[in-house]
């Protein structure tokens, strides 16, 4: 059985946080970028033939990407393949990705007929350690037309799902809504899609055809709706990050902290690969007080952490106080500065003595190379 | 098939047992032995080669290579898998006219591989071992090479009289050359002793092998046969000072010094910050280090993929290790992969990869500052019980 995986990088929705980068490439986690877990779950279910779908900001995206060496896999045709609008010039409207699937049909034809029988779609933004071989054998074995990946308590009457489904007792679909503010008895999807290539192919052109170009919207629920589409949900019981807003990505990246979430989310039998840096083990001076922190590699750490998320090659000067941050690469933390609720992207300096505090709700961000 | 010609390629000698490092070599052979929490010995001769430019290397193994092979792969860590680069893993092997199997001496290993090395038709081999910690621009030391027109370029660094009879000492002319070299001299006559860091034309070397080969009572070492038989055909030999850090890991008190010398604020060997510098290792996919609420870390290397919720004082933490609760971890040298129970006290060790201190366990004693220091070692997948005594100085 050959599977093919699409990856959509982009849907930018954290503003200063994204406003250079997709947000496949927006950092997680200490040393990882969102694309990594999809990568490495691809990969790890034998998923070699993959599409990332990205329209802006790819730069720093491919940057990471390299030659895709770390994942095990082959940039190239019939290997990983960056499907940008510039490379593909069939169309010049990217509303939604059903467009930008007609525009890759190029991609999505690679091959012959029977080649890859399969289509994984994934969303950059949702991240998970998924073990895709289980839910394709799943969408094999309910013989429906699309598996949606669904996870539980997510929906809280607040937070507007993409796609939100709710299932009778019998297990069947009864409800399906889009950009909806479920309450908490709705699945949310995580965007994770599997289909059959024909079928999948054959849809994205009737859709587009119509101008129709919105998955969730137009595909997913409008096909079901009218009784054209079969949907088989999978439930996923494990640990699904939402990183839509920054408030969800911030809330997320301290929830690592938690062994359980952590565990769950960086799986020991299926680990997550990301590009090496070859950064030294991380340092921790005389007098450093380090509590309650995962720590990247290359740190230099002399001052006081806790409750927050060092990334690599981050600098923390005696005196220095950190509480419930996140702090991307290569941050440098001057003497007797004090960080509460902050986000720092890459790059930045915080001059000795400075004082940022934000709150649980709004963390103060400060933009990639920014000077405090 | 043809090759690129390279200028200059290396040789690194990676198939001694290293038996001074008793049980940490007993399944390993040396150069696959960790060091600094997520590098190997051989990371730094490697990483050297790619930093001076040196893209082809030829790894001799023998000795225990089951590891270190699959350890070096395809070179992909530093950057040999391109299509003009490699890092050849060359065991000994068996060929027609029977000179050949398992490698004599260092000169025989280079012997056996001479085709290897002709495929690239370089002017100059450099010749490294793979048991020393340094960071060395190799490029340099062939520049000097060839600018004094030598036949063979050594690397030497001063060594302190009284030690100096440990080593194979080269005795120079005012302008650098070798006039004569003695393997651990009784009386030195200088200090300058050999890095067994070697940089040779090609044709000068080729030539000696095989005549080192045809000698029955040779053997076939580069310090004890090649280099006097050159200095007395008469060819100009050359010694390269070296001023920086170099240490020889070949004992288990070397090597557990040389991981505590990578610690400090202002350490005596940095391994930090200098990127054209920069060490290489192969990377476990592991997250982040998750440092515990109760634990309290001190001029410490903590590498990727721990869990610390004890106490670590003055030691280097490798890669996937976890310290629990109420442990105390002091001036040890913990590699890959171990774990060390609640309540466990390690002092002055080295735990080898993946080996395990039970519960309340304890592995070494205190020393004072000036006091000899006597090393415990746990070997790979050694596992030290519930409750019990691993002494000083003691291996398991």
């Amino acid at each position: 059985m050959n599977v093919m995986g699409i990856i959509f990088a982009n849907d930018a929705t954290m503003g200063d946080l994204t406003s250079k980068r997709t947000m496949a490439s927006l950092p997680f986690g200490g040393r990882y970028r969102q694309i990594d877990f999809h990568l490495s779950n691809m990969a790890a279910a034998g998923i070699r033939h993959l599409g990332i779908i990205s329209r802006h900001n790819y730069q720093s995206l491919m940057n990471h990407i390299g030659d895709a060496e770390e994942w095990g896999l082959e940039l190239g045709e019939g290997g990983l393949e960056f499907l940008t609008p510039y490379a593909m010039s069939t169309t010049d409207r990217y509303r939604g990705k059903l467009e930008n699937l007609f525009s890759a049909m190029d991609f999505l034809e690679y091959g012959s007929e029977d080649e890859d029988e399969y289509v994984v779609m994934a969303d950059s933004a949702i991240l998970s350690n998924l073990d895709l071989t289980k839910i394709i054998a799943s969408h094999i074995e309910s013989g429906k037309d699309i598996t949606v990946v669904t996870k539980s308590g997510i929906a809280n009457g607040k937070k507007l799902l993409d796609l939100a489904l709710k299932l009778d007792q019998d297990g069947e679909i009864a409800d399906m809504a889009v950009n909806y503010a479920a309450p908490e008895e709705y699945l949310a999807s995580m965007d994770t899609f599997v289909m059959s290539k024909q079928w999948l192919k054959k849809q994205i052109k009737e859709c587009v055809a119509r101008d129709k170009y919105h998955m969730d919207r137009d595909l997913v629920m409008g096909l079901w709706q009218r009784g054209l589409a079969t949907v088989n949900v999978y439930q996923f019981e494990g640990v699904a990050m939402f990183n839509e807003s920054v408030e969800e990505y911030f809330r997320n990246s301290l929830s690592l902290l938690d062994k359980k979430i952590r565990h769950d989310l960086f799986g020991r039998n299926h680990p997550v690969y990301t590009k090496v840096r070859d950064r030294v083990p991380s340092y921790y001076g005389e007098d450093c007080e380090i509590e309650n922190c995962l720590v990247a590699d290359g740190c230099f750490l002399e001052g006081e952490a806790e409750d927050s998320i060092l990334f690599r090659q981050v600098t923390i000067c005696e005196g220095a106080e950190v509480e419930n941050c996140v702090i991307m690469n290569d941050a440098v933390i001057g003497k007797d500065a004090k960080l509460e609720y902050v986000i720092l992207d890459k790059n930045v300096t915080v001059s000795p003595g400075a004082v940022l505090i934000g709150t649980k709700d709004r963390p103060i961000i400060i933009q990639r190379g920014g000077r405090v | 098939m043809y090759f690129q010609k390279k200028r200059c390629i290396a040789m690194l000698l990676a198939g001694g047992q290293g038996s001074r490092l008793k049980v940490l070599t007993e399944k390993t052979a040396k150069p696959a032995v960790p060091f600094g929490g997520k590098y190997r010995i051989i990371d730094f001769p490697l990483s050297n080669c790619v930093n001076s430019g040196i893209d082809t290397v030829g790894i001799l193994t023998q000795y225990q290579p089951l590891e270190l092979n699959e350890y070096i792969g395809n070179g992909q860590p530093w950057g040999l898998n391109k299509t003009h680069s490699c890092a050849q893993v060359l065991p000994p092997y068996e060929r027609h006219d029977k000179k050949s199997g398992w490698y004599k001496g260092t000169a025989n290993a280079i012997y056996q591989n001479i085709d290897f090395i002709d495929r690239y038709n370089p002017e100059y081999v450099v010749i490294l071992s793979g048991d020393h910690i340094y960071k060395m621009d190799y490029a340099a030391m062939v520049a000097f090479h060839e600018k004094n027109a030598a036949s063979c370029t050594i690397a030497v660094r001063n060594v302190p009289l009284a030690e100096a009879s440990r080593f194979g000492i080269l005795n120079t002319n005012p302008d650098g050359s070798i006039y004569e070299f003695e393997e651990k001299p009784k009386h030195p006559k200088s200090t300058n002793a050999s890095m067994g860091i070697y940089v040779f034309n090609w044709a000068v070397l080729r030539e000696a092998l095989i005549a080192d080969e045809e000698d029955p009572n040779s053997s076939n070492d580069f310090g004890k046969n090649i280099i006097p038989r050159l200095l007395n055909a008469g060819h100009k030999m050359m010694a390269y000072a070296f001023d920086g850090y170099w240490k020889d890991v070949g004992t288990i008190d070397s090597l557990w010094e040389a991981n505590m010398e990578l610690l400090g604020k202002n350490p005596e060997f940095n391994i930090r910050g200098d990127e054209r510098h920069k060490i290489c290792a192969r990377n476990s996919a592991l997250p982040s280090s998750f440092i515990d609420e109760d634990a309290k870390i001190f001029n410490a290397f903590v590498a990727e993929g721990c869990e610390v919720y004890g106490t670590v004082r003055h030691s280097v933490i490798s890669v996937g290790c976890t310290i629990g609760e109420d442990a105390l971890v002091e001036d040890s040298v913990v590699m890959p992969g171990v774990v060390i129970e609640p309540g466990a006290i390690v002092r002055h060790a080295i735990l080898g990869e993946n080996s395990r201190v039970c519960r309340n366990a304890v592995v070494g004693g205190a020393y004072g500052e000036n006091e000899k220091k006597k090393i415990s070692v746990t070997s790979k997948g050694a596992v030290v019980p519930e409750n019990t005594v691993l002494s000083p100085g003691e291996m398991l």
